[in-house]
């Protein structure tokens, strides 16, 4: 190896950071040249200064509050973690509470068909409610909006058969 | 450096969702991470950022560390990339405003701002002649004593990328104790 080579791998050399195989060729270059040994020996000692330097500087410290401060806002996000928090926004809130209204109505309408369709059974006690509900040949669902207030009414037949609308 | 049983306790409590034994986690690390942090960032108030953020980060990503890796290790990869995201950041920052007021004198270097704020040491001030990169593998490798491999893995980058960096550096901070900080040299 030659003093050129071996000055570029002065700097890892003298951190032991190269790779065996190279290490073992400085070391035999060093062996037989004392300007690449000295150089080395400059590098070590430049560098077991600057280690030294390091220990010794006054480093930051976390203050009390700062660190308590860190740790409360872990513990704050661990809950978070564990218990994520729900928000129902005003216009999804609206949206639900309609479509649970409408689906309320259906779910009535078609109970109400059941229970005085033409096949059931009704109570011979009460015929003047099951001849209106006969009766009744059209249904009107009417859906308003809770943020534009636009109306609109479905119209069903009997047999909740849609018929039309009309805003 | 290996993990210690108390460690990968405490490490399962957090997991198990006992978020009290995080603080006796990385209480021993308190000190040394926010060192790191200033040795990056060059300036108090970023590196207890960087610090901060870096722990919240850790926490949040505990379930992810792999355990048969250095614990500190892994809290000083999370703190290296927090600190070099708030450096990119800083630069383009700079930049942004630097375009802004075109013609107005130089804006004055961030780096030489600390100067003023601060009494900057003699291993801070050599630190001020490398570059990002290079001060990242030197702090890591020479300072914190990562080996190389651990140092590749923190830096997100190949061992002999390292290889190449430490080298500059350690050839930079030798060239700097000699022309200005001989007392250093001479081991005063």
């Amino acid at each position: 190896m030659t003093c050129r080579r071996t000055k570029r791998l002065i700097p890892l050399y003298a951190g032991d950071d190269l790779r065996p195989q190279l290490a073992r060729a400085v070391r035999a270059h060093i062996d037989a040249c004392p300007a690449c040994g000295k150089e080395i020996g400059e590098y070590r000692l430049a560098l077991a200064r600057i280690k030294a330097a390091a220990k010794d500087e006054a480093r930051p410290d976390w203050g009390e509050g700062e660190w308590r401060a860190l740790m409360a806002r872990v513990a704050a996000s661990a809950v978070e973690e564990r218990h994520p928090t729900t928000i129902l926004r005003p216009r999804w809130a609206a949206a639900t509470v309609l479509g649970m209204s409408i689906g309320l109505a259906v779910l009535s309408m078609l109970f109400r068909d059941a229970a005085f369709g033409p096949g059931s059974v009704t109570p011979s006690s009460e015929p003047a409610a099951m001849d209106a509900a006969r009766k009744q040949d059209v249904v009107a669902v009417t859906l308003v909006s809770p943020e534009t207030g636009l109306q609109v009414v479905w119209f069903f037949n009997r047999n909740f058969e849609w018929k039309g609308d009309e805003n | 450096m290996r993990m210690n049983e108390t460690e990968k306790e405490l490490i399962k409590m957090v997991l198990s969702g006992r978020a009290e034994a995080f603080e006796p986690l990385v209480t021993p690390y308190r000190g040394p991470l926010l060192a790191l942090a200033y040795r990056l960032t060059r300036n108090r108030e970023e590196a207890l950022e960087v610090a901060q953020e870096a722990l919240l980060r850790a926490f949040r990503a505990l379930g992810r560390f792999d355990i048969s890796r250095s614990f500190r290790n892994w809290l000083f990869q999370i703190a290296a990339n927090e600190a070099r995201d708030r450096l990119r950041r800083r630069t383009r920052e700079r930049a942004a405003f630097d375009e802004a007021v075109q013609g107005a004198p130089a804006a004055e270097n961030p780096e030489t701002g600390h100067d003023r704020q601060e009494i900057r040491s003699d291993l801070m001030r050599c630190l001020d002649v490398l570059s990002p990169r290079e001060r990242e593998v030197f702090v890591l490798r020479d300072l914190e004593e990562l080996d190389i491999r651990e140092t590749a893995l923190a830096l997100g980058c190949s061992s002999l990328s390292v290889r190449v960096s430490l080298s500059a550096a350690r050839r930079k901070i030798r060239q700097t104790i000699r022309e200005n900080f001989p007392h250093l040299e001479e081991g005063r």
